[in-house]
C-alpha cells in the first residue's frame, strides 16, 4: 500500500512508464512491418491492448484507493485474465498470454523509470526481482550486489550475476520491506546470508574476508596455463558454458578447452526471432572461430519452458513440463533443420559436437537423426560445403533420460548432464520457485544415483560423458563429480579458475571412495557431511 | 438509445483481430457503445473488455448504442458482426 500523499507520484510513475510502453511498441512495429507482417500484427493487438483506455482509467482508479502502480497494473490485468481462462474457445485463452507480455512491458518501464532516477554508483540493489535486462544495467552502474525476493539458485538473474561476478543472495521473503534505503548491508554470496545493519565486528570480520578472496582470486590467474589434473594426476578437461564469441574468448583467456554448452536461444533473443541458416552460421561460425580449435559444443535452441518462448502455440499451464527442448523442435522441424544446415557448415571451421536438450524417450533421438540425416542429404545434394560427421548428444536432463542412459550411450557419441534441470525433475521442485527453494538441491541422494547411472552407461558404451550444469561449478559437488567418474566439467568461464584450484586439490582416489559411501546415503544432509569431511581432509594436506 | 442482438459469425470468434475491428470502428462515434454477454456490459471501446467477451462462432451478444450519432454508430456494429469482420464464416 502506499500513502495518500505518494498517490499523485505514483500515477505519475504509471503515466511515464504507460507512455514508453506504448512508444516502445510503436518503433518496435515500425521496424517490424519489413521483416514480417505477422510479428508487426502482434505487436499491433500488444499496442491495443496496452492503450486501451478503460483499463488505464481503472489502473489509475486502483493507484488512488492505495495501491502501488506495480499492484494496480497486475490486479486489473488478473482481473481479465480470470475472464480469459473461463473462455470455452481455446484460441481465447490463449490471448492471456498477449495480457502477460503487455504487462511485463509496463513493469519493466516501471521498474527502469524508477532505476534511472535513484540507483546511485557502488551500491546494493534489493528488489522484488530482476529480469536478465536489468542485470546488465546493474553491472554497468558497478553495482556492488544483489538481492530479490523472488527466484531460486538457478534463476536467470542469479546465473547472470555468478557470470558478473557480482555479489547476489536470491529468495530472501520481504527483503524490500527489511531493508530500508541508505541501510548499510552485507551480501555474503557464498553462504546466502544478508546482514542488514551489522555491529562493527561482523562488519570487520567480512572486510577481512572479502580481502583474503581478493588475494585468492588474484593467485588463481597463475592457474591459467595450468593442466585441470588431480593431486594424484587424473586429467580432466575443463569446458566453459557460454551465451556467445564474447563468452568463448573470455573461457579461452582463463584456460578453459572449448565450451561443453553453447545455449544457443541467447541468439534468440538477440534477433527476436528465429534467424535464417546464414545468419546462424555467421553466429556459429564467430565462436567456432575464438575456439581456436578446440570443441564446442552447440546445444540444439532449448525453446520453452522460462526460455524464449516465441512460436510456441499457446500459454501452458505447465511450461516446464510442457513442449520444450527436443519437443519443441521436432513439432517444428522446419526450424530445427535450419539450426542443423547451419551447425553443419559452421562445423568444417572446427571442432564441433552438437547436442539435443530434454530428451526423455528413444524415438525423440531417432525423429530427431532422421531430420539431421535428411538435411545433410539435402546439403550434399546441393553441393554446399559441410563436415563429414558431426557427433551427436544428448543431454540427461530428465529422470528417464538417466534410467535409459545404457540405451543411449549405445546410440550417441556423448552424454551431457544438465544437473539443473535432471534435479528439478527428479525431485518435482519448480527451480525458479522460492517457496521450495530449500527442496532443490542437486546433492539429493536420488539425483546422485541418476548421475551416477548416468556415468556408468557412458564408460561401458566408452564415450565421453560431462557435466554442464550449475552443480559443476558448486563448491562442495567437484569430489562428489570426480569420485563418480566424471572428467569432463563445464562451467561459467568466470568460476573456472576456481573449479581448476579444487580440482587440483582433489585426489580422485579418495573422491571415488568415499563416493561409495555417498551412494549408499539416504539424506542429502548425509552427502553433504561426507563431502565436507572429504574436503577438510584435502586442506589438511596442502597446508602440512 | 438503440438496443438490438448481434451474432458472432465468423468461425475463430471474436478473438484479438475481430475485437480490435470493434474497437476500431467504436472508437470512431461518440455515442457509448455496450457489448452484453450473461448480463456483462463491456465497454465496446475497450479491446480487452471484447476480449474477455470470450464470444465464440453462434454467440449472441446484446448491443446498446446511446448518444447523438448513435444511428449510425449502431448501423456500423451491426454490419461489422454481419460481415463476420471479413474473415472465414
Amino acid at each position: 500500500m502506499i500513502t495518500p500523499d505518494e498517490v499523485e507520484h505514483e500515477i505519475e510513475r504509471f503515466h511515464s512508464a504507460h507512455q514508453a510502453t506504448t512508444e516502445e511498441l510503436r518503433q518496435a512495429i515500425g521496424s517490424a512491418t519489413s521483416e514480417s507482417a505477422t510479428v508487426a500484427s502482434i505487436l499491433e493487438s500488444y499496442l491495443m491492448i496496452a492503450s486501451d483506455p478503460v483499463i488505464t482509467q481503472s489502473i489509475v482508479q486502483r493507484i488512488r484507493r492505495g495501491a502501488s502502480a506495480e499492484a494496480a497494473v497486475v490486479d486489473e490485468f488478473d482481473v481479465h485474465k480470470t475472464f480469459l481462462y473461463s473462455a470455452k474457445d481455446q484460441l481465447l485463452r490463449e490471448r492471456v498470454q498477449d495480457f502477460e507480455h503487455v504487462v511485463e512491458r509496463i513493469l519493466a518501464a516501471l521498474r527502469n523509470r524508477t532505476l534511472s532516477h535513484e540507483l546511485r554508483l557502488d551500491s546494493v540493489v534489493v528488489a522484488g526481482s530482476i529480469t536478465p535486462h536489468e542485470m546488465l544495467f546493474f553491472k554497468r552502474m558497478a553495482t556492488l550486489g544483489v538481492v530479490t525476493e523472488i527466484g531460486g539458485v538457478t534463476s536467470h538473474a542469479c546465473i547472470l550475476a555468478r557470470d558478473f561476478e557480482l555479489p547476489a543472495v536470491i529468495g530472501i521473503r520481504n527483503a524490500t520491506e527489511r531493508i530500508g534505503d541508505g541501510d548499510e548491508i552485507i551480501v555474503d554470496g557464498y553462504t546466502g546470508i544478508v546482514v542488514v545493519r551489522p555491529d562493527d565486528a561482523t562488519l570487520q570480520s567480512y572486510q577481512a574476508r572479502a580481502a583474503e578472496r581478493s588475494v585468492e582470486r588474484t593467485s588463481r590467474l597463475a592457474l591459467v596455463d595450468a593442466a585441470a589434473a588431480t593431486s594424484d594426476g587424473e586429467l580432466l578437461v575443463l569446458r566453459a558454458n557460454i551465451d556467445s564469441a564474447a563468452d568463448m574468448k573470455v573461457a579461452r583467456a582463463v584456460g578453459c578447452d572449448g565450451a561443453g554448452l553453447v545455449r544457443t536461444e541467447t541468439m534468440l533473443v538477440a534477433f527476436g526471432r528465429y534467424p535464417t541458416p546464414d545468419e546462424q552460421y555467421s553466429w556459429y561460425k564467430t565462436i567456432v572461430d575464438q575456439a581456436e580449435g578446440s570443441v564446442v559444443t552447440f546445444r540444439a535452441f532449448d525453446v520453452g519452458s522460462d526460455k524464449y518462448r516465441e512460436g510456441i502455440p499457446h500459454h501452458e499451464e505447465n511450461p516446464a513440463l510442457g513442449l520444450r527442448g527436443i519437443r519443441f523442435l521436432l513439432y517444428r522441424p522446419d526450424i530445427f533443420e535450419q539450426q542443423v544446415e547451419a551447425v553443419l557448415r559452421a562445423a568444417v571451421h572446427g571442432q564441433v559436437r552438437f547436442m539435443l536438450p530434454m530428451i526423455s524417450s528413444v524415438e525423440e533421438l531417432e525423429a530427431a537423426r532422421r531430420i539431421i540425416n535428411r538435411t545433410i542429404t539435402s546439403l550434399t545434394e546441393r553441393g554446399v560445403e559441410i563436415v563429414p560427421h558431426l557427433p551427436i548428444g544428448v543431454m540427461i536432463e530428465t529422470p528417464a533420460a538417466a534410467l535409459l542412459a545404457q540405451t543411449f550411450s549405445e546410440r550417441v557419441d556423448f552424454l551431457s548432464i544438465g544437473t539443473n534441470d535432471l534435479a528439478q525433475y527428479t525431485l518435482a521442485t519448480d527451480r525458479t520457485n522460492e517457496l521450495v527453494a530449500d527442496i532443490f538441491d542437486a546433492m539429493h541422494p536420488a539425483v546422485v544415483q541418476l548421475i551416477a547411472m548416468a556415468v556408468r552407461a557412458a564408460q561401458t558404451a566408452g564415450i565421453p560423458v560431462s557435466v554442464c550444469g550449475e552443480l559443476a561449478g558448486h563448491a562442495a559437488a567437484t569430489e562428489l563429480l570426480i569420485g563418480l567418474g566424471i572428467r569432463e566439467l563445464s562451467v561459467a568461464p568466470s568460476l573456472a579458475l576456481e573449479l581448476k584450484h579444487r580440482i587440483r586439490l582433489a585426489d580422485s582416489r579418495a573422491c571415488a571412495r568415499a563416493v561409495t559411501d555417498v551412494l549408499t546415503c539416504t539424506s542429502t544432509t548425509d552427502v553433504y557431511s561426507i563431502l565436507q569431511s572429504l574436503q577438510s581432509g584435502n586442506h589438511g594436506s596442502t597446508t602440512s | 438509445m438503440i438496443e438490438s442482438i448481434v451474432t458472432v459469425r465468423n468461425r475463430a470468434g471474436l478473438h484479438t483481430r475481430p475485437a480490435a475491428m470493434v474497437v476500431k470502428v467504436a472508437s470512431q462515434f461518440s455515442s457509448d457503445i455496450y457489448l452484453v454477454r450473461d448480463g456483462f456490459n463491456i465497454n465496446a471501446k475497450s479491446i480487452i473488455g471484447v476480449m474477455t467477451l470470450a464470444a465464440e462462432q453462434g454467440c449472441e451478444l446484446g448491443l446498446i448504442v446511446e448518444g447523438s450519432d448513435e444511428a449510425e454508430a449502431h448501423a456500423a456494429v451491426v454490419d461489422l458482426f454481419a460481415t463476420g469482420f471479413g474473415e472465414q464464416l
